[in-house]
């Protein structure tokens, strides 16, 4: 008996053996890092500093950028294969409902959780890795925060009030079903933060590094972003402040650049009478062609006006960047429209007799505004959006009376790589010429004929900067003595604004912004700018806007229906229906 | 090693326990029988463990003569006839007279046939649990080639659904319905050969390619190799897989070599197949004449289809200027050209044999088939060796060893686009002089100079000539499956019944299955430019190899009480794989003939992608059965599972179950009953189980790149980690009845049992999207419950009258499924959104209710006039004129596109307008499309529940389930001597299938091919008939939403298989040195009885959705003829 329990012995010896190993259950992924193994080293934070840019820049993303900033607005319409696209579609006509795949979120989120992400983690990596340093920490944290701030403001000016969060989301326990924070309380947590954290950010980036420069997030960036969030707050002094503070740095820069590069004294003194010293990109002057400065500023890209833009490669095959997809399929490209082109009611005002111009002035006799050949190919009916579609275009000015399109060239399909600018110094200058109109009270003093002034001399230098001839006459620019009162100048900034932004994904939120400040100046009629400029689209049944309009809610967008199934305590915009279809019979 | 090295300490350990010696070196003497000395008579010396150690052989005197090695080991002596001798060592001459073993006196022994498998080795009739088992004797000479051609309708609870007849393609099994609606979690039953789990990494696997890989299984085994297969269904019966059987388990026996001489057995099988064919397609005349009534309709204009707009469907000749006009005058059958006699053929030769030490099997068989779709083949070479070696009576080792290799051409698609394609286009080019075909393939010219008509442009002009992509295509796909296994049991106790047995048994087994593909798309199928990837070809290849090993003890404890019987065991297995995969595709190779077709080949690479994944698993198990007096029978097991797939907090999982026996009729007091009713038992057993999910590292929180920005590389976290996963459970009762009648002549056993899932995972599941994620790949949420019953009757030697004997085979069940409690948002999300598209299904998922329930309109036929006949009509009249000229007309038997109220009155609106019915009609204009005036004479008549005058998501109903009242099948076998005809069928009663390729096949709304109902179609008014009339473009009508015209009875009743098997008498073949020879035919899924209209009711009824007839391949039918030869 005796031998046989030693075999049991051994036998169980042999199976206990393997049972040692008792992390045996413990594997980990091959194509990815967990992370207990990650954030030990700036190159970490780096990387996901990156992402956080290439969230920005994600499809899905640029095209809501585009989608909310135009497509509810008089810009454009529908183009080649909207047809397709059942959901730009509605929206196009007014008809948009919480099923509107368009009305999701997501990426800003994502864009916001990457950030989170970054803030959570990277303070635990300055304290293992001793080459990231707190300053290395602290221009990181404003980097992400001002990248935060810019997803959020997005959102509020989309949804007016989203839900709020500066926690990272990390695990399935969180509470992720948070409530809507109102819009004005979201506004100024995101100006605290940003006033927090401007002047840890980068100032300039090294030279060696020239996309940096605008494609990432600099002081610059985050005073502009300051500048449009107090105008959209209603402080206009500090909007006025920090305009200035970014033109002040732009004209540092600019005189610096000049040290090194000796313009002529002619070119200097013409540049004068053009730009009042403000370093903006201009045409080259020699009263032939023109077309090169457009080129400088969304091709080339990293222009000396830009503040903060998404970059695109100029050579997008095998360099793992993204191409400027969104461009392509919604503005078009060399095969065809996109699926939103410029609208009747823009294409009419560029082709339209000169004193019947509403978009544009009607002063200047002949079609001298550089921005009626590049906005919009007024003299076709399916013309791609060529502000972004081009990659280059050329106005033949050699008959002073009688500049005309000579030729574009426009990016092949999928392979756009225009720059995406989020702010460039005109945006800054319309911005503070807006705030300083603002300002203006019903006193007849010389303080208010000042600041009338000053807006005035900002958009004139906007403007002169796209008149394509020579030699500037008094008939071919803006006059003083049009805008004396504080009407007339607001109007005239929001036309700049408009003719000059165009396409940008500006007009809709400008149209919220103006409907926001009638609505806290007590304005009987808030949205009545809305409803003059919807009254011009297309596809909109115009008795029914002129109702639908009446209502604020109706000029933000309603949350989708997949976030209200999942997140009980999001309200849904009382102006928009569900989408969803009433009840069927049940089963039996 | 580590297991060879302690078998060396333990047989060291043995040997070394009997060194002390007596001084016998040899022994010799003489041996004889009744009839004097024996020739040839073995002598051995044999040690305590049995094992040979010296032998030799007795000479023409009998006498002999052996060396000894340790006095201490026993001689034996054995002669062929005779009984043999054991006799210790205690003398050098030994003198012995044999007594023939026929002369021994009557004994008798008790067999008790036990249960094979992972489990323990229970008696049969001890088993608690619920399972059935089928010999594959009964399949001898049957012409199946999988398992589960022979399981249909055999097992009750099983439902088996062909998914298509498609080479290499498998079923879809349910037994007692799906356990989780998730369709990320697997749902088929678990496959086990020789307690063997073929672990495949489902990382990244779609549930389809699950599914085809978890068939490979099945197939890969030939069914001449399979001695039994057993099926499990209650969790008391699968609870030693633990979480792996969560769905049943089908287990599967290897035969094995026996001891006897040689025997080689050989085998042919010739099938042939064909493919049943389906609807009847329109002939090119009557498709010209149809696409032009299509064009005509919608806009009411001769010129939207005349020569200038559409040439091809206008019998161009020369002088129109279509320069391919020579094409489009045939009256091609696409159907017919790449459809096939398929033929099959099956060679399969086996050699088993053994001896006392050592037995074997040996198999190998090669399989070739041509496909019932040209250009389609498959080759299939496998081979199968399993050997037992008695290394002494208490250490058995056994080694199997299975290689598979298949080698698929299949050509996907080929069918569908022949259904598609026009019929009035030929398949060659015509010759331009004579008009003859050439050998050159023709297709539609999709870019260059001319193209033809625009209308095309997305339909006919992208379906690439069938019968040319079989030829010039390239579509390979080979497998190799290797399987080696090692197992060494000891007993370590003692050998018999007599003593407590303690058994130790270790196995290694390896999975090896390497895929690999090779395509090849020559240019010549398409009239492309050289820029836009041509001459691709794509070669991928995935490798895994997976290692499992198990220990397992087993006690069965002696007793002296003999009414107590125990059996107990522990097992721990451990199971650790990895998988690698890679592709690489390129184009515009230098071929023009498809002589070079390897990506590699000098063209441009398109696609390079790699991956890899590991993966682990720890299980205990232990086991015990415990039975009083033969009749009181419980079983006790606890599986215990380690994953990788949780955290750590949830990384195992506990899966007990309990199962309890009674038979009755071995009571004392039953024993009168005992010659009619041999067997009543009852059985009840509960048993949990669980479920895990098909992704690893859930639990972790992963950085992966993102794209990068300007030169910065980037990264991003790619997921919300799951810190509280758990595993899914699955907890059912079951209760079963066993009985047997007349001297078990008729068995019967009832069953019936309800499971409940817990914490089912759901895939993809929904957060906020604030969280800057949109879904989390699985959450713990809902209850589900299947609930079910069934009957299975068997019987042995039923009916014997002489020579004759007859025996039947009959099962029935049922199953239904009910989601208990779901989070309402999941809830919802299930149910779609009505988008009011033609063909588009409509889903509902409800608490409390099963799945599968078909919604639709009510379909009344086709309007026979216009609504402006109607219009004109009325005119002028007063109201109560209309009133009654609509009564007249309706008397008539006619009808029109006008509202109508409740009462039957034709609603008019003002200035007494007759008001038009209209579809999902909106005034603001928000409808589904506003462009459609609404209905007219010819379009179809659905009935306006609500009576408000329009077609909308309220007029939707309830139309039936697809869920079967009844599955099951029976079978016959009747034998006359040396003739067997034995017979299968299938049934499946009250289930409704939505016939979507008949409602594919009658929309007239595109350019593709339609079937001939649609002759019947209207035409003009007046026209009565059940089909609308032709009308181009999928928003110009609403002629085929989802209806009661579409929704089909599926029941059916299916023919398996009949065969006739004649075995040639013994007798008249030893002549010629045979031992068997017999001859069978069988026809295999000869004919199915059912009203449904399509070519198959077989429809797979997926989860959530209702069983939807989306024009699969139908299963071939067959016809085999075999020979079997025994040498």
């Amino acid at each position: 008996m005796k031998k046989n329990y030693y075999k049991i012995i051994c036998a169980i010896c042999v199976i206990c053996g393997f049972t040692s190993c008792s992390d045996f259950l413990d594997i980990k992924p091959q194509s990815e890092i967990i992370l207990e193994d990650f954030w030990n080293e700036k190159a970490d934070v780096d990387n996901v500093v990156a992402g956080c840019y290439s969230a920005l820049q994600n499809d899905g993303v640029r095209k809501r950028m585009m989608i909310w900033g135009e497509a509810r607005t008089e810009n454009v319409m529908g183009g080649q294969g909207i047809s397709n696209d059942v959901n730009l579609q509605n929206i196009l006509k007014e008809n948009i409902t919480a099923m509107n795949s368009y009305t999701t979120w997501d990426g800003f989120y994502d864009v916001i959780n990457r950030c989170n992400t970054v803030l959570k983690y990277a303070p635990g990596v300055a304290e293992k890795d001793p080459a990231y340093t707190q300053g290395d920490l602290n221009a990181t944290i404003a980097e992400v925060t001002a990248l935060r701030s810019l997803a959020y403001f997005y959102l509020i000016r989309t949804f007016r009030d989203v839900p709020f969060s500066r926690e990272a989301y990390t695990d399935d326990d969180q509470e992720m079903a948070i409530a809507a924070t109102p819009f004005y309380e979201v506004l100024n947590n995101l100006i605290d933060d940003l006033e927090a954290v401007k002047d840890d950010a980068v100032k300039r980036y090294p030279e060696t590094q020239p996309r940096y420069q605008a494609g990432r997030i600099t002081q610059d960036a985050i005073h502009a972003m300051l500048c449009e969030m107090y105008l959209w707050k209603g402080d206009y002094d500090n909007c006025i402040k920090y305009a200035d503070l970014v033109i002040k740095s732009k004209k540092e820069i600019e005189e610096e650049n000049e040290k090194q590069s000796k313009t002529s004294a002619e070119t200097k003194a013409a540049l004068e009478v053009r730009l009042n010293g403000y370093p903006l990109v201009y045409d080259n002057l020699t009263g032939i062609t023109y077309g090169r400065a457009y080129r400088t500023i969304f091709v080339e890209g990293a222009s000396k006006e830009s503040i903060f833009e998404l970059n695109y490669d100029e050579d997008p095959a095998g360099s793992g960047m993204l191409a400027n997809s969104a461009v392509s399929s919604l503005y078009g490209h060399s095969n065809g429209t996109g699926l939103l082109v410029g609208s009747k009611h823009v294409k009419e005002d560029i082709e339209a007799d000169f004193s019947k111009r509403e978009i544009f002035e009607p002063e200047p006799k002949h079609k001298l505004d550089i921005r009626l050949y590049l906005n919009c190919d007024g003299t076709k009916d399916n013309s791609p959006i060529m502000k972004l579609a081009a990659r280059s275009i050329e106005i033949d000015a050699s008959k002073a009376t009688e500049p005309k399109l000579d030729g574009y060239s426009l990016y092949a399909q999928n392979n756009n790589s225009s720059q995406w600018i989020i702010y460039r110094l005109p945006d800054i200058m319309l911005m503070k010429a807006e705030a300083l109109c603002e300002k203006v009270d019903t006193a007849d003093n010389e303080i208010n004929k000042s600041m009338l002034q000053q807006a005035f001399q900002l958009v004139n230098v906007v403007n002169k900067r796209s008149i394509c001839k020579k030699e500037l006459t008094a008939s071919d620019t803006l006059k003083l003595e049009n805008f004396q009162s504080k009407t007339t100048m607001t109007n005239l900034v929001k036309r700049e604004r408009q003719r000059e932004f165009m396409f940008e994904g500006k007009r809709w939120f400008d149209l919220v912004r103006y409907a926001l400040r009638a609505e806290k100046q007590n304005d009987p009629n808030p949205t009545a700018e809305v409803i003059t400029a919807v009254n011009e689209r297309e596809d909109v049944n115009k008795e029914f806007s002129q109702q639908f309009f009446k209502k604020m809610d109706a000029i933000f967008w309603p949350y989708n229906i997949e976030e209200l199934k999942v997140n009980p305590k999001l309200v849904a915009n009382p102006a928009f229906g569900s989408g969803e279809n009433s009840s069927y019979e049940k089963a039996n | 090693m580590k297991i060879l090295k302690s078998v060396l300490m333990t047989l060291a350990l043995l040997l070394s326990t009997s060194l002390s010696a007596q001084n016998i070196t040899s022994v010799h003497g003489t041996l004889s029988d009744d009839m004097g000395e024996l020739m040839g008579a073995t002598v051995c010396e044999i040690d305590a463990t049995g094992r040979i150690i010296e032998s030799a052989i007795t000479d023409m005197n009998g006498n002999f003569t052996m060396k000894v090695r340790n006095p201490k080991d026993k001689i034996r002596f054995s002669y062929v006839g005779l009984k043999t001798v054991t006799l210790p060592i205690n003398k050098t001459t030994y003198v012995l007279k044999l007594q023939s073993a026929t002369k021994l006196k009557e004994v008798t022994v008790t067999s008790k046939r036990r249960a094979q498998g992972n489990s323990l080795p229970i008696p049969q009739r001890e088993l608690s649990y619920s399972t059935q088992t089928i010999s594959m004797k009964e399949f001898e000479g049957l012409g199946i080639t999988s398992v589960d051609e022979a399981l249909q309708g055999r097992i009750a609870g099983l439902d088996i659904v062909g998914n298509s007849g498609d080479l290499g393609k498998g079923s879809t099994m349910r037994l007692r319905g799906a356990s989780s609606i998730s369709s990320l979690t697997d749902s088929n039953p678990l496959i086990v050969v020789d307690g063997n789990i073929r672990e495949v990494n489902m990382d990244g696997f779609d549930m389809a390619g699950a599914n085809d890989e978890k068939f490979a299984e099945l197939l890969n085994i030939n069914p001449e190799d399979i001695a039994d297969i057993r099926v499990l269904k209650d969790a008391a019966a699968t609870a030693v897989y633990g979480s792996q059987g969560g769905n049943g388990v089908i287990e599967l026996t290897t035969k094995r070599g026996a001891r006897g001489k040689p025997k080689v057995t050989y085998s042919l099988k010739l099938t042939g197949t064909y493919q049943p064919k389906g609807y009847d397609l329109l002939t090119g005349d009557d498709y010209t004449m149809m696409l032009k009534e299509a064009y005509f309709n919608p806009r009411q204009d001769d010129n939207a289809s005349n020569m200038a707009t559409i040439p091809e469907i206008n019998y161009p000749t020369a002088t129109d200027g279509f320069a391919d006009w020579r094409q489009y005058r045939d009256n091609t059958d696409w159907r017919d050209a790449v459809t096939q006699w398929g033929l099959r053929q099956n060679h399969y030769a086996t050699i088993t044999g053994g001896g006392e030490k050592a037995s074997f099997r040996i198999g190998a068989g090669y399989d070739h088939e041509t496909g019932t779709m040209i250009e389609n083949k498959m080759d299939r070479f496998s081979t199968r060796v399993n050997l037992d070696y008695n290394v002494s009576q208490r250490i058995r080792v056994q080694t199997n060893f299975a290689l598979t290799y298949s080698k698929y051409d299949d050509i996907d698609d080929l069918l569908s686009v022949a259904l598609k394609k026009m019929p009035n286009m030929s398949i060659y080019q015509k010759d331009p002089v004579t008009g003859e075909d050439t050998d050159m393939y023709y297709n539609m010219p999709q870019s260059g100079e001319y193209i033809g008509s625009e209308v095309f442009k997305n339909d006919q002009r992208t379906y690439v000539n069938p019968v040319a992509s079989a030829h010039l295509k390239k579509s390979q796909r080979r497998v190799y499956d290797m399987n080696p296994e090692l197992i060494i049991n000891y007993d370590l106790l003692g050998l018999d019944d007599e003593h407590t047995r303690l058994t130790w048994r270790g196995s290694v087994y390896m999975n090896i299955s390497n895929h690999y593909t090779d395509k090849f798309d020559p240019q010549e199928l398409y009239s492309k430019r050289w820029e836009d990837q041509v001459n691709k070809a794509t070669a991928s290849s995935s490798k895994s190899v997976s290692f499992n090993t198990k220990q397992t003890l087993t006690l069965i404890p002696a007793f002296a009480n003999k009414d107590h019987a125990v059996m107990m065991m522990g097992r721990f297995e451990l199971t650790s794989g990895s998988s690698s995969s890679q592709s690489t595709d390129g184009y515009g190779l230098p071929t023009t003939n498809g002589v070079i077709d390897s990506p590699s080949a000098g063209g441009l690479i398109g696609n390079m992608s790699s991956g890899y994944s590991q993966w682990r698993s720890m299980y205990y198990t232990f086991s015990s059965h415990y039975a009083y007096k033969g009749r009181y029978i419980a079983d006790f097991t606890l599986r215990v599972d380690g994953t990788t797939k949780f955290g750590p907090g949830n990384r195992w999982g506990y899966f007990p179950s309990v199962s309890l026996k009674w038979i009755i009729s071995d009571e004392p007091w039953m024993q009168k009953l005992k010659p009619t009713l041999s067997m009543l038992a009852i059985r009840p057993s509960w048993g949990r189980v669980g479920n895990q999910p098909n992704q690893n590292y859930l639990f972790t929180s992963k950085y992966g790149s993102a794209d990068k920005y300007i030169d910065m590389s980037a990264m991003k976290p790619l997921n919300i980690r799951l810190t509280d996963l758990k595993w899914q459970l699955v907890s059912s009762y079951n209760f079963g009845i066993d009985l047997g009648f007349m001297d078990n002549r008729l068995n019967l056993t009832i069953e019936g049992y309800q499971s409940t899932t817990s914490d089912m995972l759901m895939g993809g599941f929904r957060i906020p999207s604030n969280a800057g994620f949109t879904t989390v790949p699985y959450h713990n949420n809902g209850k589900m419950r299947n609930t079910g019953w069934e009957f299975h009757i068997n019987t042995n030697r039923m009916i014997k009258a002489g020579k004759f004997t007859m025996d039947m085979n009959a099962n029935f069940g049922n199953n239904r499924n009910e989601i208990l409690e779901m989070d309402p948002y999941i809830l919802e999300n299930k149910n779609s959104v009505y988008g009011y598209n033609n063909g588009e299904t409509l889903r509902r998922v409800q608490l409390h209710n099963p799945f599968g329930a078909i919604y639709g309109f009510k379909y009344k036929g086709v309007y026979q006039y216009n609504y402006n006949t109607v219009k004109n009509a009325v005119e002028g009249m007063t109201k109560d004129e209309i009133y009654a000229w609509w009564k007249e007309f309706t008397a008539a038997g006619k009808t029109a596109p006008v509202a109508v109220n409740a009462d039957g009155n034709i609603v008019l609106e003002g200035n007494n307008v007759p008001k038009r019915m209209m579809y999902d009609y909106r005034s603001d204009n928000t409808g589904h499309d506003g462009s459609f005036p609404g209905f007219n004479g010819g379009d179809a008549i659905y009935e306006d529940l609500n009576h408000d005058g329009q077609i909308n998501a309220l007029d939707i109903t309830y139309l039936g389930s697809s869920l079967p009242k009844l599955t099951g099948g029976f079978g016959f076998s009747f034998n006359y001597g040396a003739w067997r005809l034995s017979t299968q069928f299938t049934y499946r009663v009250g289930n409704k299938i939505i016939n979507k390729a008949r409602l594919n096949a009658e929309a007239m709304t595109s350019n593709d091919n339609q079937s001939q109902a649609v002759n019947y179609r209207w035409r003009q008014e007046g026209d009565i008939t059940p089909i609308p009339r032709a009308m181009f473009g999928g928003n110009s009508n609403y002629n085929t939403l989802i209806s009661d015209r579409f929704v089909e009875d599926g029941s059916y009743l299916r023919m398996s298989y009949a065969q006739l098997n004649y075995a040639i008498n013994k007798k008249h073949l030893t002549w010629i040195g045979l031992n068997r020879l017999s001859f069978y035919a069988s026809v295999n899924n000869p004919f199915v009885i059912t009203k449904y209209s399509g070519v198959d009711p077989d429809i797979a009824f997926g989860g959530e959705d209702p069983a939807i007839d989306n024009a699969q391949t139908p299963r071939s039918r067959s016809y085999t003829l075999g020979i079997t030869v025994d040498f």
